[in-house]
């Protein structure tokens, strides 16, 4: 890669068969890929949306948990804060909705910036600590909130039901009047609220890690004391992150109270679900864009292709391996293997760069670079 | 009174077994600059381990000493292994081979001797009756012996790591790993058998505790013992042996008389509340009660 990089960047024309075929940004190329991008994931989609409803529930699942994956690498994958935390910010999500609309008898989808806006200032209240604990010990901290969220839900029994856990009726959750769907159809319905809400969610991170903050929260990760002589102001960042990546997966959350309708403390919201979505971060790639997407895949259709082999623990013996293996063959996880894989056919440089070279400077570096101080 | 005392040896029971938890995390922790977190599931492997041999006839003790053994040869292997391929990478790398191993030792244990939950005999006398009257409070044997246990534990690794070579050359390795390559320590062997020894520890813990916890021997009965022994290392800080060990009491007394006098917390937030004690500890004193601070290197 290096070699050819050189030799582009040289100023040699491209010869027309000789890979990677450099795309300029803007051009018109750029833009039929663009396009053909948006309609691949259209397609996709709505062959999702068309098979049978049991099929259509996996993918919504599917959908979820890349939502919540994604919020996970915001604070793990670009900023390097470990969180095994994540099943609490889930678990507020699922039950600010739960209550919301059991309790308060609100519209399922009015309750949704409400269990984000609550997860912000969880995530913001939990990066706090992060400005003085690092490391493990930030480890510890996140791993305290994970612990406390299924114990505080069954002593604020009055309003989650406790231990015995909360039902959302399914006529709560029925698709809006002007989609035209019925109550029977409400899987479809939040399939594609999930479709669009991952979407929504990808596009903010592609933004966001573009931007400077994006790149300075690549730099705390990768050198914080640098990072911080760069004028990179840690405290803000740290706990804006922290606060961003509750939000994102309590939006995950709030949608997975709809998606199952009944929410129980030691179900769905204990460390165990935190170690899965660390699980799909690192086998899908942390730090990549797309790799929570094939976490999500993984985390869900693992344990059900395996689950027929007794009762699930040839899953869980499978998951660890892979996790494993994952680790010492693709370090940067699928999305980051191929994405390499792409960029050697294919690159997009800037439209005012001149080269991949600076298409490649642009990018994320890779992916499980950790620079906390060795404590030895 | 009495019912203080007893809360109180209840606290140090469950506080002497997060202890040696505890004390294995951080064996590894100095040796490997992480926290194990399959040490928990690797324990409990090695306890279903002994608890099969129980049934096929083997006395406790016996089984106690093949678990240990075995526990020995897994740490031991997984280090040379799994762990120092990947640890030079990152410690976001180990910390996932961790996390690998801790899912497929605890769906290994399931898939060979089932999810169902065993009665696991107890090493010393566990019977109702088999207790000391102190000061009005019952203290009983089997709580007692858990204490002999872990302070002959202690001992032990104190022995090891200030009278003998080995545990001058792990202190050195821990330091230094280059400056002790250098003056001719052979790192690698004494990394192996750092894991090894907290993977003996971890099995005696495992074989100690499951007769005493509620869940007996399931495949959830180590869980909820690695938090709070990770809680508990970390409180006294990762690279203290003796941190580790004030820690584990002070989380397990904390839990008896938190869950016994605060009305509010009551049974329900026992975890919780212990933890977030732990957390104002850590805004205080960022590594631990006993941990030394770290040097940033420019």
């Amino acid at each position: 890669m290096t070699l050819l990089d050189q030799h582009d960047a040289v100023g040699a024309p491209p010869a027309s068969r000789r890979l990677p075929i450099v795309i300029r940004g803007g051009s018109g190329a750029h833009r039929a890929l663009q396009v053909a991008l948006v309609v691949v994931v259209a397609l996709v989609l709505f062959a999702g949306a068309s098979a049978e409803p049991f099929r259509v529930g996996q993918l919504t699942s599917v959908l979820i948990f890349a939502i919540a994956i994604s919020g996970l690498n915001l604070a793990t994958g670009y900023t390097g804060l470990l969180s095994i935390g994540h099943s609490a910010f889930f678990g507020l999500g699922a039950y600010t909705t739960g209550v919301l609309v059991v309790s308060y008898g609100a519209a399922p989808m009015s309750t949704i910036p409400v269990a984000v806006l609550l997860c912000f200032v969880l995530g913001f209240v939990v990066g706090l600590p992060a400005l003085r604990i690092r490391g493990l010990y930030l480890a510890m901290v996140t791993l305290a909130v994970g612990v406390a969220f299924p114990e505080v839900v069954k002593r604020f029994e009055d309003a989650t039901g406790g231990a015995a856990g909360l039902v959302i009726r399914s006529r709560h959750l029925a698709p809006p009047a002007w989609t035209g769907l019925t109550v029977g159809q409400r899987g479809l319905w939040l399939y594609w609220v999930s479709a669009v809400a991952l979407l929504l969610v990808l596009l903010l991170i592609r933004n966001l890690t573009r931007s400077r903050a994006g790149i300075a929260m690549i730099a705390t990760r990768d050198n914080e004391i640098a990072a911080a002589a760069s004028g990179v102001r840690l405290a803000t960042m740290k706990t804006g992150v922290f606060g961003l990546s509750g939000a994102v997966t309590g939006l995950a959350g709030s949608l997975f109270a709809m998606y199952v309708g009944a929410l129980s403390p030691d179900g769905s919201f204990t460390l165990l679900k935190s170690i899965e979505l660390i699980t799909g971060l690192f086998v899908g790639g942390a730090a990549t864009l797309l790799g929570p997407v094939i976490g999500a895949l993984a985390v869900v259709y693992l344990p059900y292709f395996t689950s027929d082999l007794a009762a699930g623990h040839v899953s869980g013996v499978l998951f660890g391996v892979i996790l494993i293996v994952i680790v010492f063959l693709m370090p940067e996880g699928v999305a980051g293997v191929a994405g390499r894989a792409v960029r050697r056919l294919v690159q997009i440089s800037p439209a005012t760069g001149d080269g991949p070279s600076a298409s490649r400077a642009e990018r994320a570096t890779p992916p499980t670079r950790e620079s906390e101080g060795d404590p030895r | 009174m009495d019912i203080f005392l007893e809360r109180l040896f209840d606290g140090l029971t469950n506080g002497a077994v997060y202890a040696i938890m505890a004390l294995a995390l951080v064996v590894v922790f100095r040796s490997t600059g992480t926290i194990n977190f399959a040490q928990g599931e690797m324990a409990l492997f090695t306890t279903y381990i002994a608890w099969w041999l129980t049934t096929i006839g083997v006395p406790l003790w016996a089984g106690t000493v093949a678990a240990a053994g075995v526990g020995f040869l897994l740490g031991a292997v997984v280090e040379r292994t799994l762990i120092r391929p990947v640890r030079r990478r990152s410690d976001m790398a180990t910390l996932i081979v961790a996390l690998g191993l801790f899912t497929a030792f605890n769906a290994l244990a399931g898939l060979l001797w089932n999810s169902e939950t065993k009665p696991m005999p107890s090493l010393f006398p566990s019977g109702l009756k088999d207790y000391l009257s102190v000061g009005g409070a019952r203290l009983y044997i089997d709580a007692l012996g858990v204490w002999l246990v872990v302070i002959a534990l202690i001992g032990a690794v104190f022995l090891l790591f200030n009278r003998t070579r080995l545990g001058l050359h792990m202190r050195a390795v821990a330091g230094n790993p280059e400056s002790a390559a250098l003056s001719g320590v052979r790192t690698g062997r004494i990394l192996m058998l750092g894991w090894g020894l907290a993977g003996i520890v971890g099995s005696l813990a495992g074989v100690l505790v499951t007769p005493l916890s509620p869940q007996q021997l399931s495949l959830q009965t180590m869980f909820p013992i690695l938090i709070y022994a990770s809680a508990a290392a970390l409180f006294g800080g990762l690279d203290s042996p003796m941190g580790a060990v004030v820690g584990g009491l002070v989380i397990g007394v904390l839990e008896a008389l938190i869950t016994g006098y605060v009305e509010f917390i009551g049974g329900t937030l026992p975890q919780t509340a212990a933890l977030v004690v732990i957390v104002l500890i850590l805004l205080l004193r960022p590594t631990g009660l006993f941990g030394t601070r770290q040097m940033e290197r420019l």
